[in-house]
This record gives C-alpha cells, sequence and structure tokens, in this order.
C-alpha cells in the first residue's frame, strides 16, 4: 500500500468545526420557520401512578392554545420500543417515573403554552413506588410493565454466561498447587446522566401530501422516522428525518428522542404548522433515560501464587420504567463481567428489573462502564489479599494474543493490553510513587495514591443484533465529492473519519469532500449510531464505495493516458502512466463521462456474522474486542473531605488511529465522564423521585476538576476495520473511575465498594 | 422600553423592549444571533457567555435593562483582522478543541475574556477562567492546549 496521506495525519481539523466555532452551527434550537407553534409537555410528578381523570378541553380555551394531544391520538396508544415494546410516546393509563410524558400541546408562544399546560385536568391516584431492586424482584411487590416481558412479574430480562464449571476451582480444596484464593463482594454502582449541552429537541413541519418533515437531535434518523411512522400511522416514506448539527449524545437521544419527535409530528399533523419542542434542562433531567445502576456480586478465585482461575458473577441491573436498551446493555455487562484475564472458567448471572428510578437506556460504555469498574475494584481487592501490585497482578493474568476470553472464544487478533499496562506503568512512573505513597504517614494532611485499571470492551454491536452501514459517494459537476450516511456525526467526530476515509481511498484533497448530515430522504439506512461503531462500520461502507468510484476514475485516467489500469501510479491528485505527463483528476472525471462512466456509487458493509446463544450462554459476542489501561494518581484533603485527580496516565489499543486529534478528544472526554462517575455524578432516585434537576445539583466535571490527561493509542491492527482501525469511544471512559477509586484507596486506606466516592472528613 | 446598545461593532436601537427580558432571549429570538446558546438558563452552564464591555457575561442571567448604553459581543461578533477566523477560532480548529460544539461559541467568548485581561495565562489560570464553561465532550484539555497556545502566539505577534 502507498503511504497514507490522510489516516492518521495529525494535522486533519474537524470538517464540521468552521461552523462551529463561528457560531453558524444551526441546532435545532436554533431553527425558527415562520407560523411555528411552541410544544409543551406535560409530565408526571408521581413515580407511579394510575391516571384516573385527564381533560384537555379547558386547554383548548386558553387564548394560544392551538392543539392538545394524548396517548389517544396515535396508533396503538403510541406504543413504542425496542427490543421490548413497553414505552409511549404519552402515557397510557398508568406513569411509570417521574418526567413520563402524559399531554403534549402546541400554542402561540412559550407563555401561551405555559398556560395551557396549567389547564389541563389530571388526576393520579398513587400507586406503590419500587425503587429496590431486590423488592421489584418480590412476587408481592407491584407490576410495573403493562405485560411482563419475561412472564415473571418485574423481571425485565435475564442473560447467562457459561464457560466450564468456575465451582470446582473456587472451592477451598487441596490442589496440586495450593488452596486457592477467594475474594467475593458485592459492588454498587449508581445511575449517571448524559448531560450533553444540548438538551432533547425537535420541530416537525407539515408536508402538503400529509406527511411531515422532522429536525430532531436524535442520534439514529431511520429509526426514529421508523418509529415516528408506526406510531403516527404514516407509510415510512411519508416522515422525512432530518439531522442537524447535535449537541451531544453519548447514547442518550434515542427512545426520549423518539418519544419527543412523534409528539410534534402529531401536533404539526394537527395544526397544520410547524411545532417546535426544546426541552428545558430541568425537564431534560428529570424526563430522559439514565445509565443503568447495578448491583454486581463477583466471586473470584486465584492461586496463591496469583493465577486468576475461575469467576462467577451475578449482576442485577436496574431498568426502570422501561426497558429501552436495558436488555442490550444487561448483555454487554454480562460479557465483560469477569473483565480482561484468562479464566479456566467463568458463569455470569443477569437479571433486569422494572422500578420507578426514572427509566434507564444507553449510555456511553453500555454496561461495561458498570461491570468493568466492578471487576477491576474486586481485582484490586484481590491482589492486595494476595500481597501483590496490582498492576503486577493484571499483568500476570491479562489477555493476551490467543488466548481464551472469558466467553471461551479465542482471540485470534493482536492483543494491546499487556502494551497499554506497561505503557501507564512506565509513563506514571508507577512503581516507585506506589512504593512512595506506601510510605506516607497515617496522620498527613493531604495523603496521595495511585491506582491501576484496565478494560476491554467488544467491537461493534456483537451479538445485540445486524451490524451493517451503507454509503453513498457522487462526484459533482464542479469535481466536488458528496457522501452521505445513514450514520449521525454528534460531535464525535464521525463525518471527519468518513471525509478521510473516502480522500484517501480516492486520492483526492479533503477539501473536495462533502459529509453530507443524515436525511432519511437522501442518506440510506445504517442502523442506529452507537457502540462506538461509526468509524468501523460507517468507515468500512465509506472505503467499500470509495473503492468502487476509484476503480471507474482508474479505467477512466487507463484511457486517457492508454495504458492498462496497472500501469498506473498517483501524484498527489493526479495520475500518472508509464510514459506521460501526470493528468490532473478533473481530466480524468472528465474522460469518465466522456466514456459514458456513472460517477457516483453505494456501498454497504457489514460485520463478519457472529453466534451467541442466548439460551446456554455461549457463543463469540463479538467480532473483535479493544483494551486499554489507565493509572490515576489523586490526593485526598483530610480537612474538606475532597478527593483531588492530579493526573490520569492512559493507553488506549484502538488499532489504527484514523483521525488523531478527535481520537485524542474521545479519550479525554470519555476520561471526564468516568473522573465525573467517580467523584460527583451519581444520579439519585429517592423512592423514585429524582434528586437533581439543573447543574448546581448534579454536578459534571469542571475544567478545575479535570487533570491533565496523558494518554496514548497503541496501534494493534485489526484486519476488519478500516485501514485496521478499531472502536474507541465509549471503552475509554471503562477504566478511569475504578482506576480512580483504587488511587484513593491507597491514598485514604478506605475501599471503595460503590461510586460517587465518599468524602472523607477527619 | 427604548433599548440603545452596541453589538458586535454596530448600534442598536430597539423599541418596545420589555425591561425584564433577558439578553439571551433579545439575541436569540429578536435579533436571530443563535451562536450564543441556551444550555440551562440558570447560568450553570455558560453556553450562553457573551462580553458586556470586556467582561464575560451569563446572557441568561442578565436583563437587556443592564445592558443599555453597552457594548456586547457575542460568537458572531468574533473574528480575525482579515474578516476570516480569529486566532482563537483558529486554534480551537489546530488543537482538536471543538466536538458537538454547543460549548464551543462560549468557550471562545470566556477565552476571549481570559485573554484581554490576562495575555499570559498558565494552564491552572486557563481552567480557572473556564470554570463557569461547562463542556461534557472534550475533557477541556484541548481546550487549554488551544487558549494556551493563542496566549503564547499573540505574545510572539507582540513582542515583534
Amino acid at each position: 500500500m502507498n503511504r497514507l496521506n490522510y489516516v492518521g495525519n495529525p494535522r486533519i481539523q474537524n470538517v464540521e468545526g468552521a461552523e462551529k466555532v463561528t457560531g453558524r452551527a444551526h441546532y435545532v434550537g436554533d431553527i425558527s420557520v415562520p407560523e411555528m407553534l411552541i410544544a409543551k409537555v406535560l409530565r408526571s410528578p408521581h413515580p407511579h401512578a394510575r391516571i384516573v381523570e385527564l381533560d384537555t378541553s379547558p386547554t383548548l380555551k386558553v387564548p394560544g392554545v392551538k392543539s392538545a394531544i394524548t396517548h389517544a391520538d396515535f396508533v396503538d396508544h403510541g406504543r413504542f420500543g425496542w427490543p421490548v415494546k413497553d414505552a409511549y410516546v404519552l402515557a397510557y393509563r398508568k406513569v411509570r417515573h417521574v418526567g413520563e410524558p402524559i399531554v403534549a400541546i402546541a400554542a402561540e408562544s412559550e407563555a401561551a403554552a405555559q398556560a395551557g399546560l396549567e389547564a389541563i385536568v389530571v388526576r393520579y391516584e398513587a400507586l406503590p413506588v419500587i425503587s429496590d431492586m431486590k423488592r421489584a424482584l418480590d412476587p408481592e411487590s407491584p407490576p410495573i410493565p403493562e405485560t411482563s416481558p419475561t412472564g415473571r412479574h418485574n423481571l425485565c430480562n435475564t442473560h447467562l454466561l457459561r464457560n466450564s464449571e468456575p465451582d470446582p476451582l473456587l472451592a477451598h480444596t487441596e490442589e496440586a498447587d495450593g488452596t486457592p484464593v477467594v475474594f467475593q463482594a458485592t459492588y454498587s454502582l449508581p445511575h449517571q446522566e448524559h448531560a450533553y449541552l444540548e438538551t432533547e429537541g425537535a420541530l416537525a413541519i407539515p408536508e402538503p401530501d400529509g406527511g411531515v418533515t422532522i429536525y430532531a437531535n436524535n442520534q439514529s434518523p431511520h429509526i426514529n422516522r421508523d418509529n415516528a411512522a408506526s406510531v403516527l400511522g404514516l407509510t415510512a416514506d411519508q416522515v422525512r428525518v432530518i439531522q442537524p448539527p447535535v449537541g451531544g449524545a453519548f447514547g442518550g437521544k434515542d427512545d426520549i428522542l423518539y418519544q419527543s419527535t412523534a409528539q410534534v409530528a402529531k401536533l404539526a399533523l394537527l395544526t397544520g404548522r410547524p411545532v417546535r419542542l426544546i426541552l428545558t434542562r430541568p425537564e431534560s433531567m428529570v424526563a430522559s433515560y439514565k445509565r443503568q445502576a447495578m448491583q454486581i456480586y463477583l466471586k473470584l478465585g486465584a492461586t496463591p501464587a496469583g493465577q486468576l482461575k475461575a469467576a462467577k458473577a451475578e449482576l442485577l441491573v436496574d431498568s426502570g420504567a422501561y426497558a429501552s436498551m436495558t436488555p442490550l446493555a444487561s448483555w454487554r455487562a454480562t460479557m465483560h463481567a469477569a473483565g480482561p484475564y484468562r479464566y479456566e472458567a467463568v458463569h455470569v448471572d443477569t437479571q433486569a428489573v422494572y422500578t420507578n428510578n426514572g427509566y434507564s437506556g444507553a449510555f456511553r460504555g453500555f454496561g461495561n462502564t458498570q461491570a468493568g469498574t466492578a471487576i477491576e475494584l474486586a481485582v484490586d481487592e484481590l491482589a492486595e489479599r494476595l500481597e501483590q501490585d496490582p498492576l503486577d497482578f493484571r499483568l500476570r493474568n491479562a489477555l493476551r494474543s490467543g488466548d481464551r476470553t472469558l466467553t471461551g472464544d479465542v482471540l485470534n487478533q493482536e492483543v494491546g493490553l499487556i502494551a497499554c499496562l506497561e505503557w501507564v506503568r512506565d509513563r506514571s512512573a508507577w512503581t516507585d510513587k506506589r512504593a512512595a505513597y506506601a510510605a506516607q504517614a497515617a496522620d498527613i494532611q493531604r495523603p496521595r495514591g495511585i491506582g491501576v485499571a484496565c478494560y476491554f470492551h467488544g467491537s461493534g454491536l456483537g451479538g445485540e443484533g445486524v451490524d451493517f452501514a451503507t454509503a453513498t459517494l457522487k462526484i459533482e459537476e464542479d469535481y466536488s465529492i458528496t457522501l452521505t450516511c445513514g450514520l449521525t456525526d454528534y460531535g464525535q467526530g464521525s463525518h471527519t473519519v468518513f471525509a478521510l476515509l473516502a480522500s484517501e481511498t480516492l486520492g483526492v484533497a479533503m477539501e473536495r469532500i462533502r459529509v453530507l448530515r443524515p436525511d432519511t430522504q437522501t442518506a440510506l439506512d445504517s442502523g442506529p449510531t452507537v457502540a462506538s461503531r461509526a468509524s468501523i462500520v460507517g468507515g468500512n461502507a465509506i472505503r467499500v464505495t470509495a473503492e468502487k468510484v476509484a476503480k471507474l476514475l482508474n479505467l477512466a485516467a487507463a484511457d486517457l493516458l492508454g495504458c492498462g489500469p496497472d500501469r498506473l501510479i498517483r501524484d498527489g491528485e493526479g495520475y500518472v502512466g508509464p510514459t506521460e505527463e501526470p493528468v490532473a483528476f478533473e481530466a480524468v472525471v472528465d474522460r469518465a463521462r466522456e466514456i459514458g462512466l456513472q460517477l457516483s456509487a453505494q456501498g454497504r458493509w457489514q460485520v463478519r456474522p457472529i453466534e451467541w446463544d442466548f439460551k446456554q450462554g455461549t457463543g463469540e459476542p463479538y467480532f473483535g474486542y479493544v483494551f486499554g489501561a489507565q493509572v490515576a494518581e489523586v490526593e485526598v484533603n483530610r480537612r474538606t473531605g475532597r478527593t483531588q485527580v492530579l493526573h490520569i496516565w492512559a493507553a488506549h489499543d484502538a488499532g489504527t488511529i484514523l483521525y488523531p486529534k478527535g481520537a485524542l478528544g474521545q479519550m479525554y472526554g470519555g476520561i471526564t465522564q468516568g473522573l465525573g462517575y467517580a467523584l460527583s455524578e451519581a444520579f439519585r432516585f429517592e423512592n423514585g423521585v429524582p434528586q437533581a434537576r439543573d447543574f448546581d445539583r448534579y454536578r459534571i466535571p469542571r475544567a478545575t476538576e479535570v487533570p491533565e490527561i496523558e494518554g496514548t493509542y497503541i496501534e494493534f491492527p485489526h484486519p476488519d476495520g478500516p485501514y485496521g482501525a478499531k472502536n474507541l469511544a465509549e471503552p475509554v471512559m471503562i477504566a478511569t473511575a475504578p482506576a480512580i477509586a483504587n488511587a484513593f484507596y491507597q491514598a485514604s486506606g478506605h475501599r471503595v465498594r460503590s461510586l460517587p466516592l465518599p468524602r472523607l472528613k477527619a | 422600553m427604548h433599548l440603545t446598545f452596541t453589538l458586535n461593532g454596530e448600534t442598536i436601537h430597539l423599541d418596545d423592549i420589555p425591561e425584564d427580558m433577558l439578553l439571551v432571549t433579545l439575541l436569540r429570538e429578536k435579533l436571530a444571533l443563535t451562536g450564543t446558546k441556551r444550555g440551562c438558563e440558570s447560568g450553570a452552564c455558560g453556553a450562553c457567555s457573551v462580553l458586556v464591555d470586556d467582561r464575560l457575561t451569563r446572557a441568561c442571567r442578565t436583563k437587556v435593562a443592564d445592558i443599555a448604553e453597552h457594548t456586547v459581543t457575542t460568537i458572531e461578533g468574533i473574528r480575525g483582522t482579515d474578516g476570516g477566523l480569529s486566532d482563537l477560532q483558529q486554534g480551537f480548529l489546530t488543537y482538536g478543541a471543538v466536538q458537538c460544539g454547543f460549548c464551543t461559541p462560549g468557550m471562545l467568548i470566556a477565552a476571549e475574556a481570559l485573554l484581554r485581561q490576562n495575555p499570559s495565562p498558565s494552564r491552572t489560570e486557563i481552567r480557572r477562567a473556564l470554570n463557569g464553561n461547562l463542556c461534557r465532550c472534550t475533557g477541556y484539555q484541548q481546550i487549554v492546549d488551544a487558549i494556551e497556545a493563542v496566549a503564547r502566539e499573540r505574545n510572539a505577534r507582540q513582542a515583534k
């Protein structure tokens, strides 16, 4: 292969950057169209209640109010949801969490809409609230879902993993290599709020043909379209979803956007006018779904010499009022529950339950953030029991190429985990600091500590679904190139990745490439923009599409230069034949058109099929894995009780790095979300009532709370990724919280089995 | 009320403006300057940051009456001497400081306010100056890198 010009080039900048630094980027809340109505939504103040009276007729008498809708305005009461269809666009009969939408209204102004909300007559009959996961499983507790998806009360779903028999290895029997050391503990991981700076929003414009055009800050426009069409009783081609710039998502802009979109679409169809809904921050905090809280029981066994032998895990997952993505996120948690280590046997059993604690869904890490935190806290405790350095213990047990993962499948790829652990060890001066902090005086005012954690993360959707993407590419009259793909850039930089992959494959300047934001009328369905899959699956779709056009251009260039296509070489954008001077890209395009070639293409790429047997708990869950390790250094202030993170070192094996600036930005951002999860970000429910509604009560990290991060990417290319790339956006956050918690232990002597870290005041 | 103020270098006269109207509403809804974002409307996130005279100000906590006869600069008024990108805007691109972009206008305003006040800030001073501006995507590091580098460039230019 020729030297790469764009892939991995540190000078590449965000292709959407210029419009963002000038304030010209129009997010959905910035789009205002003539005759536009303002929507507002009545939301439940109760965690669990029957709606015994609902009358919207008084609101229609409020001046300026044009329409008010309920569940009755939708097909099948607006029921939606995948993989479990248990949620409603607007509440039907019951409310199951605080913030659940009940009535949506459209009015001439914000003030009229507010007055309209206050005029709605609604009476609730409170039902017992279930906030405790174990209580949810009690057959005597009140049922939350309309129909239990498992047929077992509030049990939403189960998963299992079966790899050999761990019990004999965990039993205290005399073995040839001595009595195994067994460690067990239960870890409690809290809910977390996405806290994207841009709240959820949707604008619907009615079309003359009875259809509707929607601008929504969703992650997955095609799914949003299909869902809206289904609840509105329209065909998919009557609903057009256009993606404006999105102000952050992190997994959080799926289901809640499907609700908001369907609400404004219906209001627009009824009033014949454009309708826009933008959630306020308190509304967003209360109504949006969260990261699942989990209780994770772990039992680990190792030889006295420190060789891990077996693991058992039981996960209890809080889905909240609706299933959303919990059945899938709890599967990913199951597939990672024992961490990136070599075992002879592993069993995992997972139960996800309905409660009235809001509802939970997708969030960066997708279950592995919680599972990865629990196992890394447990491994640290086990290493201590074995009197081994926690980093050495990880190096001894970490997965290497050719090893079997906890599910028993063989890693037929290069594995960069050891390299990551060694990098963070060396860069952080681990050995010296670990020893120095161990020797600190017990009464020191600001003790310090250093801690480590590592992780692995299955690539793409794995057993969660068909993993494909589709792209189109067209060379325009002015020799610019237009790309489309159904996957969204909500800030993670995937459009920059698409542009540079097309440039690399075609051998043309990036300035020629324009990536259109997804529009369901022009971009082809590419599945959801989740699971850190845009660069890999979307990137491969771009690559195969660009290869088709590159081949046509080669034919035209060969024709122009009078040689076979295999004799061509490239000189910048130009083409050179065996004897001729270079010819310009434009001349080649012109020749292609003269000889009748169509310079556009469509391409699809799909992950090779893998098999996971959900009933047996066996198989191959993912086509490949990524790996990483982090070290955190902290200082605990005994006077204030505050923990300050002083420094983080991070190494992630993401294969070939496509877009270095963006990749580092993902790492720093992911680490910062992990830091928040460790220090301040538990989203608490008290008897089902959310305890935070703003950024004063829900503290995300500020600039002074985030340390300088020294990060690197260790490049072990994967043959299936575009130019050898692997995924990175989600996994980079997994090690942060446990590394900080492990450092906190060394500093304070206080073992942590739940997050956030406590404030230890002297 | 009748309102006169300077906005991005132009004198603006407006009639019939409610005194208690918020500056963010005036900018976004009356004047269609949507670069100033609403992130929380409680003064906690800084997405609505603007300069009033040279002072970093939350447009969601400022009544229009308070800016009468003052000078307001929004992101739309930030540009380079050649009319293109300012050095800070270019720096944000060069150092990868932009992801979703929603906090970016407010961050750039906060950075501009800082450099007008302190032309040679340390990284710690930069972080302190950004503490009222939340970013959920970047972890701040590349934003700090960009501001630090631009400060250095400005100082080098001045020294010549």
